[in-house]
This record gives C-alpha cells, structure tokens and sequence, in this order.
C-alpha cells in the first residue's frame, strides 16, 4: 500500500516538475525581456532592473535561475499581471474558485442524470430505450459548448427572459469574498437578503452549469453503459441469478460495483474535457472565473499572467487526475495492487 | 416421479452461418438420492446442460425441450420468480470456473452469506441476524475443509488460491441444504488429498441427507467410485446412458466404450509402455457438426445409415443411441 502511495506521489511531483520547466521556459519563448515576462513589471529604472535581476538571478545559470524560480513559486510571489498591475497570485486565487465551483456543480449534476441513465440503457442493451438513450448521448457529446451556450442564451434568457443573460450575481447583491465559492459565501455571510441572493445565485449559474453538463453527461452516460454491458453476462453474475438472487438482488449487490469499478479512473479523465468546457462557457456567460481571466490575458498579450495561468490550471487537472486514480485503486480490491501510476 | 427429468432438450445458439444446434435432443433423468455422472470430451455440452438447467443461458439463445421438470412442474414455463425460488431452496450449482463465478468486488463472507436463505437463521431480531449468518458460513467452511475461516471470510477472490475460491463455491451452493447439487467440475485444479475430501463430503451428503447430485467430470475415476448412474454425452447428444455398473461392464455404444478404453486406471490388464487406445480425429467444432450421429467421422462402425440421427432404444434402464451398438454384430 505505501509504495502504492508512494509511486503515485513520485509521478505527481514529476509531473509538477515538468509543468514548472514548461513555465519557466515560457518566460524565455515569449517575445520580450524574459525578465520582464517572470516579473511582469515594466521596469524603466535601471537600478529597479538590477534589483529585480538579482532576485531572479538572472546572471547565474540557467538551473540556477529555475531553482529561484521554483522557490519563488513556492512562496506565492508569481510576478505581476502587465493588464491590471496586481500580484498573479492574488489574481488567480481570485478567480480559481469560481471554476471550481462551476466544475464541481455541472459533474455533480452529470453523475447524477448520466450514471443511472447508463445503467438503464445498459440493462437495456439493444432495445428502444438503450438506442435512444445512447442516440441522445451522441447529440450531447457532439454538440459543441460554445454554440450551445449561445443558443440557450438565445432561448432562454433573450425569448423567454427565464435566467439572467451573463455574471454570477446581480450587482444588487454585495458578496463577501470569502471562500470564492458564490454559494457558501451567501451561506455564511450576514448579509440582509440571503434568501434573494441565494436565489439569484442559483439563476446565474442554471445556464452555464447545464451548458456544461450537458456533454459530460453524454459522456458519463456512455461509460456507465459500456460498464454494465461488460459486467452483465459476466460469470459471476449468471452465477449470482444461479444462486437464486431476484434481479434487483443481482444488480444492485454485484452489478453496480463491478461496473463502477473501472469507470471511477475513467471520469476522472474527463476532468480535462469538463475544465476545458467551463473556461469556454466562462468566457461566453462573463463568468469571473479562470479560463475567463485567461483568455483575456491571451487577447492582451499578457505574457506573465498566460504564463501563470497556465500552470495553476494544469496543476489543478493534474492534482485531480492523479489524486481520482489513487483513491480509485485503493478502494477496488479487484485490481492489483503493485501496478505502476500512470495518467 | 423422477426429480429432475429432461426429455429432448435442444439449445440453438446463432451464429454466423444461422442457428446451430450445440445440445440435440439431450435426454437426463435424476431420481432423488441418486449420483448421476455426466461424462463427456470438453466441448460437448456439459457445461451448457448444467446451464441450461440453472436458466444462466444468454437471452436471445433459443432452449425448446419436451419436457423440463423439477418434481413434475415445468422449468421452461414457469415464471421466473417460482423458478428462482426453486433455485434458491431446492437446487445448488457448482460452476466449472470458480474465479469467474466468484464476484471479485465483494469478499468471500459477504458472497457466502448471501446464499444463505433466511428461513435457516432462527426468529431473532434483525440485528442478531448476520451474526447468526457468520455462524452458519463459518460452519460451511469448516465442513468443506477451510480452517482458517477467519482469514478467508475478509478475503477478495482475486487475493486467493483457485482451490479456496472452489472450496467457497462448494460451501455456498451446500448453504441452502438443496435436494439436488449440480456440480460442474467441482474438484478441477485441486490438490489429491483435498480432492478425495470435497468427493468424501459429497458421497457423506448423499448417503446422510439423501442429496442427489449431478455430477459432471472428466474424471472417471472420481466418478465410478460415486456415481451410480451414468450419462454420456458426444457433441451435444446424449449417446448413452444407465447404471454405472452396467456402462463399465458392458458399454453398448462405441463411444462409451472408447471412453472407458481411453483411461488407463479402468484397465487392470494394460501392460507397460504400451500405447493408449483412442478415437482417430477430434471432437468437431460447433461450425463443422456432421449430420446424423455426431461421432459419424470418428466411429470405427459407422456405416451409411449413421448420416440419420439414431432413435433412443432401450434395454431396461439401459438407453443407446446407435445404429450399430457393440452388443449386434456387423453384417
């Protein structure tokens, strides 16, 4: 178990490093004064340079200055956006939550519609609801986020005027920052309207939490169903209506965990489609979160916040990636135990 | 009445070039506190009669028989919920491949439990319950040979040895105290001594409790020191079958009598180095079946009429189906 544990951090901080190398190196492929791209400080005066070069140690070798660089990283001082002047760290730790929180409701709700929907095509397999089912799961997967966001916008709020058209609260509402997640924070202010603000919260985040979870649905769906059309005529299954188990007995004693099984480190995988999705839909409904911030500092060339950008997002994908994989393995006494991490 | 009684059972399965039929017009009859063997080359339907009886055949695969009965009720038009209930109480199966019909999520102590029907624990709450069911697992174990039931009772399939995961499987069809054991294979991959002592338990069975049991093996020693009756099958057709006795004394069949001449354990007169008597060719693949007698190809008295399927004919209880059976000379 522990050298289990243990490989599966090695890879982690591997994977870290190279993220790290990625990110340095970036400092020195933008266009530009790497320092200037580290830092993201315009720096006119020449004695405020040599200060800053000496902090970087700009003059040491390269490895010397990635080691700076990495200690600087792990003290939290990222350097300065060029767009808005204020520390990365601060910046990203801003708007992170509001990501994870928009992530974290569209697979929540993905899970809950995909899974069971999956078992039913998959007991189903073959037949009317299995075929319509895995049609509909083909319409989601292949329809792109971005139209569809735009389409509900469309429909929704401009026609029907049912859910605002962009933002994550009225600016009626003033909401402490606190944990960043809209929702908790409501939660645990003492703000005077909490009930109106909760809702209106809600109304924000209906249209791009449902854009999202539309694909990872589909996507949900489809492994749950390959799952359970697996595990089915499996031996012990047979074995287990042999037994004289009812069918409810069989499928919910030996069935649903078999087929949950090994598609725990599958949805984990998705977590990449899911980001990926939620910084496209982000941008589309002016959501504050990550992948709004940086596709703005992509417009503006903001080399120093891409750059950040960058590697708090894939540290994130990979953290979780790695972490589901772990807990997936040590959870399933079916797999062998000793097999190597991988991503 | 007999306990279990097939008459012409047939299983088509689809394939490529149309339906095939893997078991044509199988006849068994099992009467209670019998050992009937079921002999046969691997890959000539054992397994798929000990499936079909169980009802763990795939859906779309097409079972037709003149008559399927458990105590003169019909298998095949019985609802599913009163076949289960058969299955629950009355009949336990041993599958051939304990690995795979073991689930490998849930340890060995919950799948044991679980074949423990509720009217063997006494009224107690339901609390006391699963104590009572440990009880009971633990005293199956020990009965099959387990000792260290609390090691195992955790313990995952994956985690163990085949001859553990057999001995569970053995122990959890014996839970419900059934009146008949199918046992596929039940000592495959096993150890001499722990084999002469799950085939001990079982013959104890049958003499103390009266279970009878379905027998299907390859091994024919096991089987002529247990079984009183036997059934051969070639290629989905049953070709014979009678008392024990009766079959080694005198087969009727040419097959039966290859099979008998095949091990060597049989034949006390055998001398040294000398070469084993067998059929020329293989068992045919479920695409080639020849027409007729299966064992056409094969037999060394088959003639022109062998390309019709030969009726069942009878001496007492003694059943063939032959054209040319050992006992009529050759013209």
């Amino acid at each position: 178990m522990f050298r289990f544990v243990l490989r599966h951090f090695n890879l982690y901080v591997l994977t870290l490093l190279v993220l790290c190398i990625f990110s340095f190196w970036l400092a020195y492929l933008f266009p530009g004064d790497p320092l200037v791209n580290l830092t993201g400080l315009t720096l006119n005066d020449p004695a405020d340079y040599q200060a800053m070069a000496q902090k970087y140690h700009m003059d040491s070798g390269i490895l010397v200055q990635f080691w700076h660089y990495l200690v600087l990283l792990w003290d939290g001082d990222w350097g300065f956006s060029f767009s808005s002047g204020l520390p990365l760290y601060q910046e990203i730790f801003d708007s992170l939550p509001a990501t994870v929180e928009l992530s974290t409701y569209a697979l929540l709700l993905s899970l809950l519609i995909g899974i069971p929907l999956g078992f039913l095509a998959g007991l189903r397999h073959h037949r009317t609801t299995d075929n319509a089912l895995l049609a509909a799961s083909v319409v989601g997967y292949s329809t792109p986020v971005f139209w569809l966001a735009l389409l509900m916008i469309l429909l929704f709020s401009l026609q029907l005027g049912w859910f605002p058209l962009s933002g994550r609260i009225s600016l009626l509402f003033d909401v402490p920052h606190d944990t960043g997640f809209i929702l908790v924070d409501i939660w645990l202010s003492d703000m005077p309207n909490k009930g109106a603000a909760m809702i209106n919260a809600v109304q924000h985040m209906v249209m791009p939490v449902l854009s999202i979870t539309i694909v990872t649905t589909a996507i949900v769906l489809r492994l749950t169903r390959r799952a359970v059309v697996e595990v089915m005529p499996k031996e012990y299954v047979q074995a287990a209506y042999a037994r004289g188990l009812s069918k409810h007995q069989v499928i919910l004693r030996h069935v649903v965990r078999n087929a949950m099984l090994p598609i725990l480190p599958l949805l984990a995988m998705q977590s990449t489609i899911l980001l990926t999705n939620a910084m496209i839909v982000e941008v589309i409904y002016s959501w504050p979160g990550i992948g709004n911030w940086l596709i703005q500092a992509i417009y503006q060339r903001d080399y120093p916040a891409i750059r950040a950008g960058m590697l708090a997002v894939s540290t994130l994908v990979v953290s979780l990636t790695i972490f589901i994989d772990l807990l997936a393995r040590i959870i399933d006494p079916t797999r062998e135990r000793g097999a190597r991490a991988k991503i | 009445m007999p306990l279990l009684d097939i008459k012409n059972l047939t299983l088509e399965i689809e394939s490529t070039q149309g339906w095939i039929k893997a078991l044509d017009k199988v006849s068994l009859q099992l009467e209670g506190g019998e050992v009937r063997a079921l002999v046969g080359e691997s890959g000539s339907g054992k397994s798929l009669i000990v499936k079909s009886i169980v009802g763990a055949i795939p859906e779309h695969w097409r079972i037709t028989a003149d008559r399927m009965s458990w105590k003169g009720q019909d298998l095949i038009s019985m609802s599913s919920d009163a076949r289960r209930r058969i299955m629950r109480e009355d009949i336990a199966v041993i599958f051939q491949n304990p690995v795979n019909s073991l689930d490998p999520s849930a340890s060995l102590g919950e799948q044991l439990m679980e074949s423990i029907p509720d009217h063997l624990l006494d009224k107690g709450w339901f609390w006391q319950r699963a104590a009572q069911r440990k009880q009971i697992a633990v005293k199956l174990l020990h009965k099959v040979g387990i000792k260290e039931h609390s090691k195992y009772l955790q313990a995952y399939p994956s985690a163990l040895p085949d001859d553990i995961c057999q001995k569970f499987m053995i122990a959890s069809a014996l839970a419900a105290s059934p009146k008949l054991l199918i046992a596929d294979d039940p000592t495959r991959g096993m150890e001499v001594t722990t084999k002469v002592q799950i085939l001990k338990l079982l013959t104890r069975l049958n003499k103390i409790r009266g279970l009878s049991i379905l027998f299907v093996s390859h091994d024919l020693l096991a089987i002529s020191n247990m079984a009183n009756t036997m059934t051969v099958l070639y290629c989905g057709q049953t070709v014979e079958s009678g008392k024990m006795h009766q079959l080694r004394r005198r087969p009727l069949h040419p097959y039966t009598h290859a099979l008998m001449e095949s091990a060597p354990s049989f034949r006390k007169d055998l001398p040294p180095k000398s070469p084993l008597a067998t059929l020329d060719g293989t068992i045919p693949t479920l695409q080639h079946l020849p027409i007729g007698c299966r064992l056409g190809p094969r037999c060394p008295r088959a003639q022109r009429e062998c390309v019709k399927v030969p009726e069942e004919r009878r001496i007492h209880n003694h059943f063939y189906s032959c054209h040319f059976p050992l006992h009529r000379s050759l013209k």
